[in-house]
């Protein structure tokens, strides 16, 4: 199908900047519409990774996630009383959230908007458990931010990535570019590329 | 929107046992709890914002003939501002008898509430504290309040227009964030800048009729604790999206905060891009007093300083409020106030700054514009940009932290 995505937004962006702009005489309006014409110049360059975006986190969430399982199943094993009720109503969720959409899955072959879901879903569950960590005990709330460390560094890294084409970043030049952070020799970098 | 979770769906459509639970989990102050829980009541109506502001003519002029007593009053030149973020400005010519008993045309301005604003707050308290600080620093004239809508349509208070620069550059930058500043304007604006934001400080607050801000204790931790809990119940509130960082940093807030041991009057959004300067390059006015609470004057100073709102010297160095090195701007502050920069506390007010920006940019702002409820629903979207770098300093600092 032609034309592709990026030729329409640049088409718009052109006709914004070079035909309405110069004929406005309102200063609000000429505002908002520089305005538009940079969200389009920025959706320019983001809309082609969206999809790709949304599935590399979407194998971080279930990463995460499972090895926090990991530890509160430790956890429950060596406690008599077994893993703390609030933090068991969490990992119900999640365990059940993962027969939705299973991290064997193929996720890949899923729409964009089960995805986006299912990553909504794993990112509130993730700050449940950041929320309740006053309630681990010392050696497992050691654990968990030992684990959630480099979690929260990249995300730092390729959420900053992600909007540096918007122009506040006054540190832009020394961001990666989102590409680079999201393929490695032409594929997305995720553990199981099946997936 | 898509609404992927039920927390989300309950945000988008808030039940009032859902507004209830969320009044119950963040401490904040009394006209806070009514603005925002005020906002989740309006959040199902449907109607957008109306961007065709001549609608406000009519009764513009029905308001100033009540407020004035006057009834040959005329408002002439009804103008949109441009700039700004939170709230709809307008400029206008009042026609009337003035002070002196003569027919005179004043020019003035309406800042008003969209239907739902990046930051909620209350006239009534701008205008209380723009009154205080009346007469203490620069400021416009408050004259006249509507604060709750029922004459103008929506919460909005009329002052006096002020003439002066906000931003010396050609093709402007979205709020103020990253301006610059020539070096002979930084040599005029810099010492003034920091002594108004002394002076805010000093303000005898106890003798002002500030009966819409919550006293907190001296020597407690309550100032912060409401200044905490409106910035985590606004995200809580309005974020489209859950996130981790935010839940890390709000814990770390929580289990952190510093006694508040003699709360001063803080401005809350002290930084370029709030202040105008005259062509005699003397600052003429200080702006966006809606944040203003009683806490710990180091909040202006973190806020002051982000490097969000910094722009770069010559050199490529960046400046607190591009204005000066944060190491100069502190110094003087000490200089200026008396008070003693305490940098355990500055780091803790500059996580709390950035959640606060992170939560402005990535959470309220695009959710005024998923609701289509502001007048600048391309920059609210645009905004999240800010937020979203907000988020990444944020977590730098708090790798930091201990």
């Amino acid at each position: 199908m032609s034309p592709e995505i990026e030729q329409f937004l640049s088409g718009m962006k052109k006709t914004i900047e070079e035909v309405v702009m110069p004929n406005l005489t309102d200063r609000f309006a000429q505002e908002q519409a520089g305005i538009v014409a940079a969200t389009l110049g920025f959706l320019g360059t983001i809309q082609d990774k969206v999809f790709h975006y949304e599935l590399f986190e979407n194998q971080e969430y279930k990463r995460i996630l499972q090895d926090v399982l990991t530890i509160l199943d430790a956890d429950a094993a060596n406690a008599e009383a077994g893993t703390n009720e609030t933090l068991g109503v969490v990992v119900e969720k999640v365990n059940k959230h993962f027969q939705h959409d299973n991290p064997a899955d193929q996720t890949a072959f899923r729409p964009y908007l089960f995805i986006r879901g299912s990553n909504e879903n794993m990112k509130e569950f993730l700050c449940e458990f950041i929320q309740l960590q006053p309630e681990m005990p010392v050696q497992v709330r050691q654990d968990f931010e030992a684990l959630l460390k480099p979690f929260f560094k990249s995300i730092e890294i390729r959420e900053r990535s992600w909007v540096k084409g918007l122009g506040f970043d006054p540190a832009a030049e020394q961001q990666a570019d989102i590409a680079d952070l999201l393929y490695e020799n032409e594929y997305l970098r995720v553990a199981n590329i099946n997936n | 929107m898509n609404n992927y979770t039920t927390t989300q769906t309950n945000r988008t459509s808030p039940s009032a046992a859902w507004i209830a639970d969320i009044r119950s989990r963040y401490p904040v102050e009394r006209v806070v709890d009514e603005m925002f829980t005020r906002k989740l009541y309006k959040r199902k109506e449907t109607a957008g914002q109306n961007l065709d502001f001549t609608r406000l003519h009519k009764p513009l002029v029905e308001f100033l003939k009540n407020e004035t007593g006057q009834t040959d009053i005329e408002v002439l030149n009804l103008q949109r501002l441009s700039g700004g973020a939170s709230k709809e400005q307008f400029t206008f010519d009042l026609v009337w008898q003035g002070p002196s008993g003569a027919r005179e045309t004043r020019k003035l301005m309406v800042r008003m509430d969209p239907k739902e604003s990046i930051v909620e707050t209350y006239r009534l308290r701008e205008c209380q504290v723009l009154k205080a600080a009346w007469g203490e620093v620069p400021v416009p004239e408050v004259l006249w309040i509507d604060p709750e809508g029922g004459q103008l349509g929506q919460p909005a208070l009329i002052a006096d227009f002020l003439e002066g620069t906000v931003q010396p550059e050609v093709g402007e930058k979205m709020s103020g964030v990253g301006m610059y500043f020539n070096p002979q304007l930084r040599a005029a604006l810099g010492d003034q800048f920091v002594k108004i934001l002394a002076d805010i400080h000093a303000i005898d607050w106890r003798k002002k009729d500030l009966t819409t801000l919550d006293v907190p204790e001296p020597n407690s931790k309550t100032a912060v604790q409401t200044a905490l809990g409106l910035w985590e119940r606004a995200w809580n509130e309005d974020t489209l999206s859950a996130h981790p960082v935010m839940e890390r940093a709000a814990l770390w807030l929580k289990e952190n905060m510093p006694v508040v041991e003699t709360p001063v009057l803080v401005h809350g959004d002290y930084r370029s891009g709030n202040f105008m300067y005259s062509d005699d390059l003397k600052i003429n006015a200080i702006f966006d007093w809606e944040l203003a609470y009683l806490g710990d004057y180091h909040d202006d100073l973190a806020w002051a300083s982000l490097t969000i709102f910094g722009g770069p010297d010559e050199e490529g160095n960046l400046l607190a409020s591009s204005l000066m090195s944060v190491e100069e701007f502190l110094t003087k502050y000490e200089h200026y106030s008396g008070n003693q920069v305490d940098p355990a506390r500055l780091f803790y007010y500059q996580i709390l700054s950035f959640y606060k920006i992170s939560v402005i940019g990535a959470a309220t702002s695009i959710r005024a514009a998923s609701s289509r409820k502001t007048h600048l629903d391309a920059m609210m979207n645009f905004a999240g940009g800010i937020g979203y770098l907000g988020i990444s300093e944020l977590n730098r600092l708090l790798d930091n932290a201990k």
